[in-house]
């Protein structure tokens, strides 16, 4: 009986998970149609319900009715793989990030965790779900038999696996100080200072920032959206894409963006933890368990912002200035980072 | 449960790996191997090695078939045609050998399945990370150093092989890396618009990086 109270608990996390990350991701879409358009002086879309609150479902709409065109002289099996690969590989992350503490839930009267899965390599399972994302790029850019399409490919992948390398380096430092890779304890070693013992302020700012640019990199946005650069390859490795297969590869750009805004909060910015929120609650109360839930909501909101933000004021890098960047600059910035922690760590500071 | 899951997870690595040999076009052998890794990587996970499992992913998976299926898109590798097979006794050679490692696996299975041994039902921490990074830092320091000093001298013969710039003079290097794909009229695509030339800084595309 209590395995199935278990298994149903799980059911209903990773409903309500997979619910609120396509809902906010939706609003993300529309939040970057508006945030640019007061950023360029216009309105942006404000038609559909009020204020353009429904403009996400009237797009969903409109990609469902489209005529799905599939090129003549394209490769089928993997130009409908390739849409697949890319959403299952953004979607998969979000079960291992910690949405809030362990917290006390009256009507079941026991304690639950807010994290779908919880376990021993957590951080390495978002590696490695990443690095297969890749594949979805390349592979929709070869299997459209179009030339932007294989130069946003080949560009896109050569720009992953350049960028992979200084993100992952970047973690180095945290995993250094938090001595273990499972989300849910490097979030708890950032609870000290009240919930400020963050450790973007704690040791490791270098490491959030170039976090920050290799995750930028990675999702491809601007100003590194050299995959999909409108300027000289029309719409890069979805050039050839339409209706909803062109729908999944809008989705699982902004749910990659979704997904590294919350491994940027769970690892640099505290993850769940709000400044004094256990001192006025006390540790697993169930208001405590919203607020954190909340905490964490906002900061990752607050990412997305940060996102849309870079959008509508930076310009694009060209490719070998893109490559250099990361090669000869941000990679060895990671690894002095990692220096500095373990010298740190050492000497017993951290 | 278990049983299940291996047999799922191990069907799908041997279909894949057949995949792998059978397909003409080598891009759906490299999309099978990567079948394969995952596969392999799912039975770690039921072997509960937890941290194999990830870096098999993240280096199988990842990194090394990304480089194999970049680099068949960039040659732009055609179908493989079926020739007939020449060296006819390698056929009945391959076939006995096949027997002789069925019989292998066949006897390792019946000796093992008839030795008392059987896994003690203790908790251990044997494929976790925090064991495996004690292991590399201890008892097994001296291997792991000597792989990274390989690992390094790969990468140092991989950047001398590609700057070749002691061997050639660098009008007559070829475009690599970077350079191609900066190029809007890259080797790679043979696309023939000219008009982003101009965006080019001066000195041409031997004058980047």
């Amino acid at each position: 009986m209590d395995i199935l109270i278990e298994v149903g608990l799980k059911l209903v996390a990773i409903t309500i998970a997979f619910t609120v990350v396509l809902l906010i991701v939706a609003y993300t879409v529309l939040a970057e149609r508006r945030v640019l358009a007061f950023i360029q002086g216009r309105l942006g879309p404000n038609r559909v319900g009020p204020g353009g609150m429904l403009q996400p479902f009237a797009d969903l709409l409109k990609f469902i009715l489209k005529e799905d065109i599939i090129p003549d002289k394209s490769t089928r099996f993997i130009y409908f793989l390739a849409p697949v690969i890319i959403t299952m590989a953004a979607l998969m992350t979000i079960v291992v990030y910690p949405f809030g503490p362990e917290m006390y839930i009256p009507i079941l009267g026991r304690s639950i965790e807010l994290v779908i899965a919880r376990f021993d390599v957590a951080l390495l399972y978002v590696l490695g779900v990443a690095s297969i994302g890749v594949y979805g790029i390349m592979l929709a850019g070869w299997s459209s038999n179009n030339k932007y399409s294989l130069m946003g490919g080949l560009r896109s992948s050569a720009q992953m696996i350049s960028y992979e390398l200084s993100l992952a380096l970047a973690l180095v430092g945290v995993v250094l100080q938090a001595g273990t890779l499972d989300l849910q304890r490097i979030v708890e070693a950032q609870s000290g200072w009240y919930g400020l013992g963050w450790f973007v302020f704690w040791f490791q700012p270098i490491g959030f920032i170039v976090y920050l640019i290799s995750a930028i990199a990675e999702t491809n946005r601007i100003p590194f959206d050299l995959p999909e650069a409108e300027t000289e390859l029309v719409a890069g490795f979805h050039t050839e894409y339409s209706a909803m297969k062109f729908a999944l590869f809008f989705m699982a750009e902004y749910i990659n963006m979704f997904t590294v805004s919350m491994l940027a909060t769970t690892l640099f910015l505290g993850g769940w933890n709000v400044p004094f929120a256990e001192a006025i609650f006390g540790r697993g109360t169930f208001l405590f368990g919203v607020v954190s839930a909340a905490g964490f909501l906002v900061k990752v909101i607050l990412f997305l912002f940060f996102y849309i933000w870079l959008r509508g004021t930076l310009p694009r890098f060209r490719f070998d200035q893109l490559m250099r960047f990361g090669w000869k600059f941000l990679l060895p910035v990671a690894i002095l980072n990692i220096v500095i922690t373990a010298t740190l760590a050492l000497f017993g500071v951290v | 449960m278990l049983a299940l899951l291996f047999i799922l997870f191990a069907g799908l690595a041997i279909g894949c790996a057949i995949a792998v040999v059978v397909q003409r076009n080598p891009l759906y052998s490299a999309i099978s191997l990567i079948g394969v890794f995952i596969a392999l990587a799912c039975l770690y996970l039921l072997l509960a090695a937890p941290f194999i499992a990830a870096v098999q992913i993240i280096v199988y998976g990842g990194a090394i078939m990304v480089l194999v299926v970049f680099v068949i898109m960039l040659l732009n590798v055609e179908e493989e045609v079926r020739r007939p097979t020449r060296l006819v006794f390698l056929v009945p050679t391959a076939f006995g050998l096949a027997v002789v490692l069925i019989a292998q696996v066949a006897f390792i299975l019946y000796s093992v399945h008839g030795s008392p041994l059987t896994p003690r039902e203790v908790v251990s921490d044997t494929g976790l990370s925090a064991s495996i990074g004690i292991g590399l830092f201890t008892k097994y320091l001296l291997p792991f150093e000597i792989t990274s000093i390989l690992l390094i001298m790969a990468v140092v013969g991989a950047i001398t092989l590609a700057r070749r710039s002691f061997l050639v003079s660098r009008e007559e290097q070829t475009p690599t890396g970077a350079r191609i794909l900066a190029m809007p009229t890259s080797p790679a695509t043979k696309a023939a618009d000219r008009s982003e030339r101009a965006d080019e800084p001066p000195g041409g595309p031997g004058a980047i990086g």
